[in-house]
């Protein structure tokens, strides 16, 4: 394959982690501007257990989620009961703070006489794992397309039962579900968490597939561009933020024809779909369209 | 020690008073649409790198320089009302889902305002005339620049005005209708969208008059220049209580002193980390404010 | 598909195999048009400090704060008369400081990052 075309296949599969750790968030009803901290943890930890430690990925990958979630918890517990404007200024100051602590973060190791570890605003560098074990490019976009699959399923099942039944009504309507005995506090710090170690996995991934990361990757940037990309495909389904997605990254950028101009096209697109779709290409109305039709051809 | 403690105070209200002016229009929009518009910074931007071209083009005076940047402003931020904020009426489905779609959409905005601006002055930095040229204010031990005292004035006349503009023309009552009960506003035959539209220019173009006197003062424009409007305005507007006048003057001081204090105290880096800690902390324990703190009492509508 | 993923769980436990590193020294200069750069990379072992000629290297390019959009089509980088030494042109979306990434795929797989601070021509 193509250079270029493994690149950005690969970005776009990294990028729909985050984007859809931030739909996880918006179907409960809450709007993070911060998801790209567990991004960065997910990214910090993954590297220093492969890089420093000698773990394998799959277990750095795990422990980064662990502690993606539990950072999204302890962000999550003091700050869930806010809404709107309020929850994601929240989020955005815990964010700020992660990168931060990244920049303030020195740990570094001397590895086969070559520095490696977090130092500070210069970056980690020498996160070698995918390429120490001859992994080439093809198999590791695999791997991360695999597990996203694996996640995506992980959606459409939750959708079908009970929980993904909750989840929506706490989202549309908190006090409806307290009412008929929802623990919305709990089931919301469970998204929270969910959602972090979501984003952590993106970064273990992403860290890996760079071999090098910095504070700087971590800005509100990249955390509102997730936002955007979860809320432009469409909060109907798990595959809306995939969409968000592969649209800006996958055309348009890939595309090259607006090349210099892409933000503005891109942006004027956005503006003008979120008037027509408010709540995305893939809305919830537009998901149910599509089942019914589905459904009604299966039966024919 | 009390030298640097009263400098240090000094420069913090200083530098709050350029955060206070950029909290105003913010708030305003907030306070009377219930929506933020990620676009404030970027629209005021967009006005500073006008006034920059005529500056490089013409070598205007600071007048000219200052009224294209507020021009420049209230354009972008007028096209970012159409765009992003009328379409989305409280007739949508719900007003939670309309003010994310805005929101986004005001985001989107911002990426293109941001790569209009660097397309057409394409260089890292530009330098911009300062306001007043003279040297720094003496008080005693103490000095104090000329540029934020006038940003000083300007907060506090801003506030002032809007205060009475809210509370004794016309036009005001027509906005507090709007903001207590649009729909009831509507049936009295107040032009709801009208009203709308005209807070969104005002609000912009005092972000424009804020940029003017930040960028005079720096004596510079980056691209950075948008995502810093936006971000300390809404820290600041956070800070005070979401949608109260003073108390976007008192979250933008507070900013300053926070920042002034903690960068001399422990370094750069950990004055940022210092602010974000304390607005974390507050909007977890107090989210309406710290001027609802003063007051003893629930924010006020503006 | 099923034999990638194979192979990726297979690798994912196995040991290292003992590549030897790369390192480079990049210069990049301003060309005639705005944002173009032409850069002349020197590739070596890291370990010796061995010139590596023959190398299949391509450059990108990516904006720190935005780590997976703004980036730049990756172009393969021609050999010079230095072994060793290679060129490539590349042409950025903006000034400021890019992560400029080398991706070697032969003699041996590396990638290595080196933050560059693009300025306009003085």
């Amino acid at each position: 394959m193509d250079e270029y075309a493994l690149g950005v296949l690969t970005n776009v599969g990294l990028f729909s982690f985050l984007a859809l750790s931030a739909y996880l968030l918006l179907v409960a009803g809450e709007m993070s501007f911060g998801q790209q901290a567990f991004f960065g943890v997910g990214a910090y930890a993954a590297g220093i257990g492969t890089a420093m430690w000698g773990w394998p990925l799959p277990v750095a990958a795990l422990g980064a989620m662990a502690l993606g979630a539990a950072a999204a918890w302890l962000v999550g517990w003091p700050t869930l009961r806010l809404r709107g404007l309020y929850f994601a200024m929240a989020t955005l100051a815990a964010a700020e703070m992660f990168r931060i602590l990244f920049e303030l973060f020195h740990y570094q190791r001397t590895i086969d006489g070559e520095l490696v570890g977090p130092d500070g605003t210069q970056g980690f560098r020498g996160i070698r794992w995918v390429l120490e074990r001859g992994i080439e490019q093809e198999t590791f976009l695999a791997a991360v397309w695999a597990l996203l699959l694996v996640v995506l399923a992980a959606f459409a099942i939750v959708e079908r039962t009970r929980l993904g039944a909750t989840l929506r009504m706490v989202g549309e309507d908190p006090e409806l579900a307290a009412v008929l005995g929802v623990n919305v506090a709990r089931v919301k710090l469970g998204v929270a968490a969910a959602a972090g170690a979501l984003a952590a996995l993106g970064g273990a991934l992403y860290a890996h597939h760079n071999t090098y990361v910095e504070p700087r990757n971590f800005d509100i940037m990249l955390g509102v561009h997730s936002l955007a990309y979860a809320l432009i495909g469409g909060l109907g389904t798990a595959l809306g933020p995939l969409l968000g997605v592969a649209l800006d990254i996958g055309l348009l950028e890939s595309t090259r024809v607006f090349q210099g101009y892409r933000m503005i096209v891109f942006g004027g697109l956005v503006a003008l779909l979120l008037i027509v779709r408010p709540r995305g290409l893939l809305d919830e109305v537009a998901v149910s369209r599509i089942a019914g039709a589905l459904r009604r051809r299966r039966t024919a | 020690m009390v030298v640097d403690l009263a400098q240090n105070t000094l420069d913090g209200l200083m530098l709050g008073s350029a955060y206070a002016l950029l909290a105003l229009g913010f708030t305003l929009i907030f306070g009377v649409l219930r929506r933020a518009n990620l676009s404030y910074g970027p629209a005021i931007m967009l006005g500073a790198y006008a006034a920059t071209w005529v500056n490089l083009q013409f070598h205007s005076g600071a007048l000219v320089l200052a009224l294209v940047t507020i021009a420049g402003a209230t354009l972008a931020g007028a096209y970012v009302e159409r765009l992003c904020f009328a379409p989305h009426g409280r007739r949508s489905r719900s007003g939670e889902a309309a003010a994310v779609a805005s929101m986004v959409g005001s985001f989107a905005l911002w990426m293109q305002l941001e790569e209009l601006a660097t397309l057409w002055l394409p260089k890292h930095l530009y330098g911009f005339p300062p306001l007043y040229d003279g040297p720094p204010l003496a008080l005693g031990p103490l000095t104090l620049r000329v540029e934020y005292l006038a940003m000083l004035a300007c907060a506090v006349a801003v506030c002032f005005g809007l205060h009475r503009l809210l509370n004794r023309t016309r036009f005001g009552l027509a906005v507090r209708a709007v903001v207590d009960q649009a729909d009831a506003a509507r049936l009295a035959g107040i032009n709801v969208p009208r009203v709308f539209m005209l807070v969104f220019a005002l609000a912009s173009a005092l972000g424009g008059l804020a940029g003017y006197l930040i960028v005079a003062a720096h004596e510079q424009v980056t691209p950075m220049l948008g995502m810093w409007s936006t971000l300390k305005g809404m820290i600041a507007m956070m800070l005070g209580g979401l949608g109260s006048l003073p108390g976007a003057v008192v979250g933008g001081l507070a900013l300053g002193l926070i920042e002034a204090h903690s960068q001399w105290l422990f370094g750069p880096q950990y004055r940022d980390l210092i602010a974000f800690l304390i607005l974390f902390a507050l909007l977890a324990v107090r989210p309406s404010g710290l001027w609802a703190m003063l007051r003893r009492s629930p924010a006020p509508a503006p | 598909m099923r034999r990638t993923l194979l192979a990726a769980a297979l690798a994912a436990f196995a040991s290292p195999a003992a590549a030897q590193r790369l390192a480079a020294d990049v210069d990049c200069k301003p060309a005639r048009q705005a944002l173009v750069y032409d850069c002349r990379i020197a590739l070596k072992e890291a370990a010796s400090r061995k010139p590596v000629a023959g190398a299949d290297v391509s450059v990108g390019a990516d904006m720190p704060s935005m780590p997976m959009a703004h980036n730049v089509k990756p172009v393969k980088a021609a050999p010079t008369n230095q072994p060793g030494e290679y060129t490539a042109r590349i042409e950025l979306e903006m000034h400021g400081e890019w992560a400029l990434k080398l991706n070697v795929r032969s003699p041996v797989r590396d990638v290595i990052v080196k933050k560059i601070d693009f300025r306009e021509r003085p």
